[in-house]
């Protein structure tokens, strides 16, 4: 096994792993080394959050998800995977948290409406421990957060409105900590073993400008989709299930960054637009705040108001033709183009 | 009888003004398509259009930079740019010469304060069209230019609303040029108006010889 793999090469790696590579497979040896080394260990928390991004993760497939775990990461505290429970559990953690250098992982938007009261994630001195607290405490003590999955990137689900919990992305909520989002709903299995080897291995990785590691989140969808042909040619898809560039049924993979199109989800098998969905653009900031199967929002006009730009096109233009016409018949009625408007101008003439 | 006629666009208002008719014309053509190609049924594929949307939309830029340039050099902004403190005092007299309350009007030099309202929009429309259209073309490269206006979504709204602004303004100028005469319409090809022509009374102008658009 090699011992030295350059933070280039890493990248390289990274940004350009295609299906056909299994990315994990190939960093697995590399970062069981560095974790054998005492590299900094992960603690990983759930909040507002579906529990999808753990599924994902545990979709990493070679190697197994077992191996990582154990071998590759040393994660020592995951709401669903522990074998510990209860304060066993939770003293774990706070341990590791006062131990210091380690990784926080955060799955989900932080609650901070009622003082944090709509997600608890424990007890401690038969107190409950609010999910937006041990973020708060935690995340000050750790190397840097993780973001995992577009709630806790963005906010994301949870956090569009109405937002009735007030949820908040966690850069919101931690300050003075470096955060690394990495959105996806869910973000590929790459992504997140990815971007927990980088720090392992090499720190913060190189970030755009809303915080996503640049060697994932480079690419438009749109531009290595595979039916980008389609496009191209002028053929679009009316229903689903037809072939075409599914553009005017709501994609928005025109606007939308991560390398899906070209990793393909559950171990390089497919992905939404191979499977005949659109893209509903998951790792972009605004998600889901907009219409998954249109082509554009609507604009807002007023309280709970909102109309389409073709409506508000439709009465602009109604309003024009009928500023048009009506001015047009009072030009005409009142002569001033017509037979008599050139009456008057012969006569200036002469 | 040789009518007698004076200077009212340059060569290079008049240059301007059909570049950028020809690149604004077929840029909305195009957009209309790549918006909704099923409903605007213009072109047969997405690589003609968007290479003609492309192209048009370098040509826009530059022609509104000689257009500004040229405004600024030639000191031509006066007459185009629409002042709050000169010109909307002037705005009840326009508003009753259009609604047919009045016969004539007063002299507002070479645009009235509608047009002067409605040449400045379009350059604030422009630089709008301008800034959201390079976002969605270069979405990586000007990322938090995007992020700054609500993102990629809020970015096509804006470039989308602002297309039918200008769908609509243009209607509106070209029915009150052709309105007002043709020899408004001929002068934007020849650069030059009949001298009695009807701008409201300006008799000083022409007596001493300083033409309406001079």
């Amino acid at each position: 096994m090699p011992t030295k793999l350059s933070r280039r090469d890493f990248v390289r790696l990274c940004a350009g792993s295609a299906a056909a590579i299994s990315m994990t497979g190939f960093l697995a040896p590399y970062m069981s080394e560095a974790v054998a080394a005492g590299a900094p260990s992960v603690i990983w928390l759930q909040g507002a959050s579906c529990t999808g991004c753990s599924i994902s993760l545990l979709n990493t497939v070679h190697p197994d998800i077992k191996k990582v775990l154990t071998e590759v990461i040393s994660l020592r505290y995951h709401p669903n995977i522990m074998a510990a429970a209860g304060d066993l559990a939770i003293q774990e953690m706070f341990k590791v948290a006062e131990e210091g250098n380690f990784f926080l992982v955060v799955e989900g938007a932080v609650p901070t409406g009622a003082d944090g009261l709509y997600c608890t994630v424990g007890e401690q001195n038969g107190h409950h421990i609010t999910f937006e607290n041990l973020v708060k405490t935690i995340g000050k003590k750790s190397n840097a957060i993780l973001s995992f999955g577009t709630c806790s990137a963005f906010g994301g689900i949870p956090a569009t409105p109405p937002n009735p919990t007030n949820c908040k992305a966690v850069d919101q909520v931690v300050k003075d900590v470096p955060v690394i989002n990495v959105p996806g709903c869910p973000p590929h299995p790459d992504w997140m073993v990815g971007t927990i080897a980088h720090v392992l291995l090499y720190g913060i990785p190189e970030l755009d400008t809303f915080g996503r590691p640049k060697m994932f989140f480079s690419n438009i969808i749109h531009d290595n989709c595979e039916r980008r042909q389609y496009f191209d040619n002028g053929i679009f898809a009316k229903t689903f299930g037809e072939p075409g560039c599914m553009l005017e049924l709501g994609c928005k993979g025109p606007i939308s960054h991560c390398d899906a199109s070209t990793r393909l989800f559950n171990g390089g098998v497919n992905w939404c637009v191979k499977s005949g969905g659109v893209c509903i653009g998951c790792t972009e900031p605004q998600f889901p705040a907009w219409p998954m199967y249109e082509r554009m929002a609507e604009m807002p006009v007023g309280p709970a108001t909102s109309v389409t730009v073709d409506q508000v096109g439709i009465v602009l233009g109604g309003l024009a033709v009928a500023g048009i016409g009506g001015h047009l018949a009072g030009n005409i009625a009142t002569g001033r183009i017509g037979p008599k408007k050139e009456d008057v101008e012969k006569e200036g003439d002469n | 009888m040789v009518k007698q006629m004076e200077d009212r666009h340059s060569v290079w208002i008049r240059f301007c003004h059909w570049v950028n008719m020809i690149s604004i014309t077929l840029l909305i053509l195009t957009g209309y398509y790549i918006h909704a190609p099923h409903t605007f049924r213009l072109f047969s594929n997405m690589d003609t259009p968007r290479t003609i949307h492309f192209a048009m939309a370098y040509l826009l830029c530059f022609g509104v930079l000689i257009r500004v340039y040229y405004a600024i050099v030639a000191k031509d902004a006066k007459n185009i740019v629409f002042s709050v403190k000169e010109d909307t005092p002037k705005f009840p007299s326009m508003i009753k010469y259009y609604m047919f309350m009045a016969d004539s009007h007063p002299y507002y030099g070479k645009y009235n304060p509608g047009q002067k309202m409605m040449y400045t929009g379009w350059l604030v429309m422009v630089l709008l069209q301008i800034i959201t259209g390079f976002i969605l073309y270069k979405p990586n490269m000007f990322m938090a230019l995007g992020g700054f206006l609500g993102g990629y979504m809020a970015v096509r709204l804006i470039h989308y609303i602002v297309t039918w602004l200008f769908v609509l303004s243009v209607l509106a100028h070209v029915y009150l040029d052709i309105s007002e005469g043709v020899p408004v319409l001929k002068s934007m090809f020849t650069g030059k108006i009949p001298a009695d022509f009807d701008h409201g009374t300006h008799e000083e102008e022409i007596e001493t010889g300083t033409g309406v658009g001079a």
